[in-house]
């Protein structure tokens, strides 16, 4: 019986037994995080580039600056409510408020996806903002000076800058997403923490499957946050160009054809 | 480029610039003609760099007029971007952007404001490296190049536009000594093809070589605007003579 087994052996039991539970637990945990992180990102940049849109007096008529103020308040409530809330209660609210206030019927993976994505979404606007600020204002000259609009400006030259940026904030918020979708549980979502507390529940071993359920969670992350050092790096380019002596710039680039740099 | 029959290209008629309170210009009149290379000298704090971005209108003019043509640009109707297109720039600070290569750069303007196909974008974007001794960089990366580098492509970037008007706002300034030459050279070349330039400068020995003509700024106001003769060599304002007076032997 699992009340004589000693600590290791019940492990071994929990995995034998509810191996499968966990694993579809973690892929669900996973796939929530991935996929709201992504949407948050997407709200993030459109709420982002639209705080960051430059208002000139003479130029602009006064409806376009208007509605511009209206959509960034709307944007800026929006930013406040959801980092201002906590996650589960969110989740509870949508959840459950939609259904009886608006007659809303969702899901639970829809709940689970627009929660965790307009959560996500609050802390990325910030970030993204944060991002185009802090790229050099000469970029944005420079490209003025060459005839482009502000759309093109933003577009070839200031985002794909912020985006590296804001690379290791959209990696903190991956990491964050992956742990607490935990709290979406209070919705049934059976993702790993649920399993977790089903299985500890029913068989008595709350600190067992806590072990399990830490190293899972610690893999998963430990994996996200090296995927994006990967991706990091990657768009940095080679490090030790940098360091190279202007002179033999030239003599590398034939080494290596000039296409590695792209 | 033909430097005959003058052409005005651009007209800057009581231009006016401030701050809030602090007036920057105060009452700023001069004109390009087509082939011309203007200096633009001056004690730091004149209001030299802030007339030229106003020219290229990355400042606001508070007053006056400037006339592109006979189009003012400081009407609010004006298709800004279309006009910058025209209206080169090359900055104190290169702003070359920093996520493309040197190609790309001298490369974007062509494709995205002027709607060309990207090979002849190329072929114009390499004709210009060329032509300031970057061709082998052509794949290295703004932050991988030196300063007098990054200078050269930026100059290579904004004739790739192919501008009616160039305007240098202190483009040697934030190069280390040794670099100066080589960004000199390059712009020297430029002026004796023709082609019609505005440049914001310190470099005294080089306005005066180069130059048609010889703005010099104090306060806000053209003091004193001539040949490179008379402004150097016979200056009237005791304003200009003292100023120049710091130079000599330079």
């Amino acid at each position: 019986m699992i009340s004589e087994m000693n600590f290791w052996e019940r492990i071994v039991y929990l995995l034998q037994q509810y191996g499968v539970s966990y694993l579809k637990g973690a892929g669900t945990t996973l796939v929530i995080a991935v996929v709201s992180t992504f949407i948050g990102c997407i709200i993030g940049f459109v709420a982002g580039i639209i705080q960051t849109i430059p208002v000139d007096k003479r130029r602009d008529s006064l409806a376009k600056r208007g509605l511009l103020k209206a959509v960034q308040t709307v944007f800026s409530i929006y930013v406040e409510v959801f980092r201002g809330t906590p996650m589960i209660v969110q989740a509870v609210f949508i959840y459950y408020g939609l259904s009886q206030m608006c007659h809303i019927q969702l899901g639970m993976w829809q709940a689970a996806f627009l929660v965790v994505s307009i959560n996500t979404g609050a802390y990325m606007a910030e970030s993204v903002r944060g991002g185009i600020i802090s790229v050099d204002p000469g970029q944005m000259e420079g490209a003025k000076a060459i005839g482009m609009t502000h759309v093109q400006a933003m577009m070839t030259v200031i985002l794909p800058q912020a985006f590296r940026n804001i690379l290791p904030q959209i990696g903190n918020n991956l990491i964050i997403n992956i742990k607490d979708t935990s709290v979406l549980s209070i919705i049934s979502i059976v993702d790993l923490f649920f399993v977790h507390k089903s299985v500890a529940g029913a068989m008595y071993t709350y600190f067992e499957s806590a072990t399990i359920v830490m190293i899972m969670y610690l893999i998963m992350t430990v994996c996200a946050s090296g995927l994006l050092r990967l991706w990091e790096k990657r768009m940095d380019g080679d490090a030790a160009y940098e360091l190279a002596d202007p002179m033999d710039i030239g003599n590398q680039m034939n080494k290596k054809g000039g296409e590695k740099l792209r | 480029m033909n430097t005959e029959g003058k052409t005005e290209i651009l007209r800057v008629s009581h231009l006016e610039k401030s701050f809030g309170s602090h007036v920057v210009l105060k009452d700023i009149n001069f004109a390009v003609e087509a082939g011309d290379v203007i200096s633009v000298i001056g004690a730091s704090g004149s209001g030299k760099s802030t007339m030229l971005r106003c020219i290229n209108l990355l400042e606001t003019p508070t007053g006056g007029q400037i006339f592109y043509h006979d189009e003012d640009i400081t009407d609010p109707k004006l298709n800004v971007p279309a006009y910058r297109s025209r209206v080169g720039m090359v900055f104190q600070n290169f702003n070359l952007f920093y996520n493309m290569d040197v190609l790309e750069n001298c490369m974007t303007g062509q494709v995205k404001v002027l709607r060309k196909d990207k090979k002849s974008a190329q072929e114009k974007a390499m004709h210009f490296l060329k032509k300031v001794g970057m061709e082998p960089y052509i794949h290295a990366r703004p932050r991988q190049l030196s300063g007098g580098q990054k200078q050269r492509v930026a100059i290579a970037r904004a004739l790739a536009m192919e501008p009616e008007l160039l305007l240098f706002d202190e483009p040697t300034s934030a190069l280390d000594p040794q670099m100066v030459g080589e960004v000199l050279d390059v712009m020297t070349d430029l002026a004796r093809e023709g082609l019609t330039m505005v440049i914001v400068t310190h470099e005294m020995a080089f306005a005066k070589d180069i130059s048609k003509r010889v703005i010099f700024m104090a306060d806000g106001l053209i003091e004193e605007e001539g040949t490179p003769k008379q402004i150097f060599e016979a200056p009237q304002s005791a304003v200009t003579k003292e100023f120049l007076s710091r130079f000599r032997g330079v």
